[in-house]
């Protein structure tokens, strides 16, 4: 029996649905920018042995309502976009779907976690009745979490970790740092455009 | 470079301030403290020349005061031959040198010039204004976040820093900050100001630059209700 019951199939097409308007508002942000702000898009929902993982790492009850309503990513989506406020536009445009509403939302970007970490948490309730995870950040801050994922799953990294965190922190400031320069470049030769 | 003189002596003023100008530095005069005070909060000042002995209010309590408000621009003070405790006073109270009256106006000129030179180079380990500080050996600005700056943007925000509150000419920006680069142009200064602006945007700052091409000033408030 799947922790999903019966829901496991309309999980699979509101991923589908979801990232079809995706592609569908990356479209019209084309047309407005005259560049793709999306570098890439993923889409999974959550499978059956993570979903149990995650369920006993957070203490719940393996069932159907964990999954569906304690659990907020049983459908999880990241939009990699290559300029910062691309990030928000694609956040205010998802959050006007009519289907969808925001349950919860973390500006890390904004508020970057202490590590580093920066990203745009965003919670969808959808269709009153599913929750979606969608992540959005640059491609630097997902070059990134690429980078830190790496060091924070593997068993033994070799040297010196405090020193390693601190370079990583360094890194996503100096990051940080290059996004603010790109977009600001980008909005120049926008403006020379006109 | 423009200077800010403060003495209450007429002659003597007139003097160093012809002198100061033949070197080639702007100068505003002054005739005591509080006039001094007061033309130091609207402008920036790339060094201050101040006497003791004045009117309404001693060089002493106008250095004090200036330091107090985060202003941290390079003072000369004027002391009488005697006064040893008043060049202790003055150093605790943050100035960067004293010249004992009566001097020669060649020694005068010379330290205004050591003094400006040195500031075009100060580092200060560590400036903080309003919610965000300025590391000098990593080049981080931090507030909430933390970002790298490159060192245009460092110095940049140094001299705004400085001057916070004041408006600053474009002109003066560019002759500090891009001295050794005499290519750069306004462009340039306005796309730094630009990556500031984002910058501080990114570390969650509330403080904010103004300034646009068309009145060729820059701003740095503490934070974005008086901007």
């Amino acid at each position: 029996m799947s922790i999903y019951g019966n829901h496991a199939s309309e999980l699979e097409r509101i991923k589908e649905q979801l990232l079809a308007d995706i592609q569908e508002i990356r479209g019209h942000m084309t047309a407005e920018l005259g560049m793709d702000p999306i570098e890439h898009l993923l889409g999974r929902v959550k499978s059956e042995e993570s979903m149990r993982e995650k369920c006993r790492r957070k203490g719940l009850p393996e069932t159907e309502e964990s999954a569906l309503q304690a659990i907020y990513d049983a459908i999880g989506i990241r939009v990699v976009c290559a300029f910062l406020d691309d990030v928000y536009t694609i956040r205010d445009r998802l959050a006007s779907l009519p289907y969808c509403a925001v349950a919860e939302e973390k500006d890390y970007i904004r508020h970057a976690k202490p590590n580093g970490y920066r990203s745009y948490h965003l919670i969808l309730r959808v269709k009153d009745c599913y929750f979606a995870e969608i992540q959005l950040r640059t491609i630097s801050m997902d070059t990134w979490a690429a980078l830190e994922h790496h060091l924070k799953y593997k068993k033994n990294v070799q040297g010196n970790i405090r020193l390693i965190e601190q370079e990583l922190k360094r890194c996503a400031d100096e990051l940080a740092a290059t996004d603010a320069s790109m977009q600001t470049i980008r909005d120049m030769m926008q403006e020379t455009d006109v | 470079m423009k200077l800010l003189l403060a003495e209450d002596t007429a002659d003597l003023n007139r003097v160093v301030t012809v002198m100061l100008q033949h070197s080639g530095f702007e100068v505003d005069s002054t005739f005591d403290g509080q006039e001094a005070l007061e033309r130091i909060q609207e402008n920036g000042y790339d060094g201050i020349i101040l006497d003791i002995m004045m009117p309404k209010r001693d060089g002493i309590s106008v250095l004090t005061e200036l330091r107090k408000q985060g202003n941290i621009t390079p003072v000369l003070l004027l002391t009488a031959k005697a006064e040893v405790d008043d060049r202790v006073a003055g150093l605790d109270a943050g100035a960067d040198d004293y010249l004992p009256k009566p001097f020669a106006m060649k020694e005068l000129l010379a330290r205004v010039k050591a003094m400006t030179r040195r500031r075009t180079r100060y580092n200060k380990d560590r400036m903080q204004y309003a919610d965000f500080s300025l590391d000098a050996e990593t080049l981080a600005l931090s507030a909430e976040n933390t970002v790298r700056l490159s060192l245009k943007e460092f110095e940049l925000l140094q001299m705004l820093v400085i001057h916070a509150e004041k408006e600053l000419p474009a002109e003066q920006l560019l002759g500090t900050v891009w001295a050794a680069e005499p290519d750069a142009g306004e462009d340039t200064l306005w796309l730094y100001v630009r990556y500031l602006q984002r910058k501080l945007q990114s570390v969650a700052s509330e403080a904010v630059i103004t300034g646009s091409r068309e009145t060729g000033r820059v701003m740095l408030h503490g934070d974005n209700a008086e901007a």
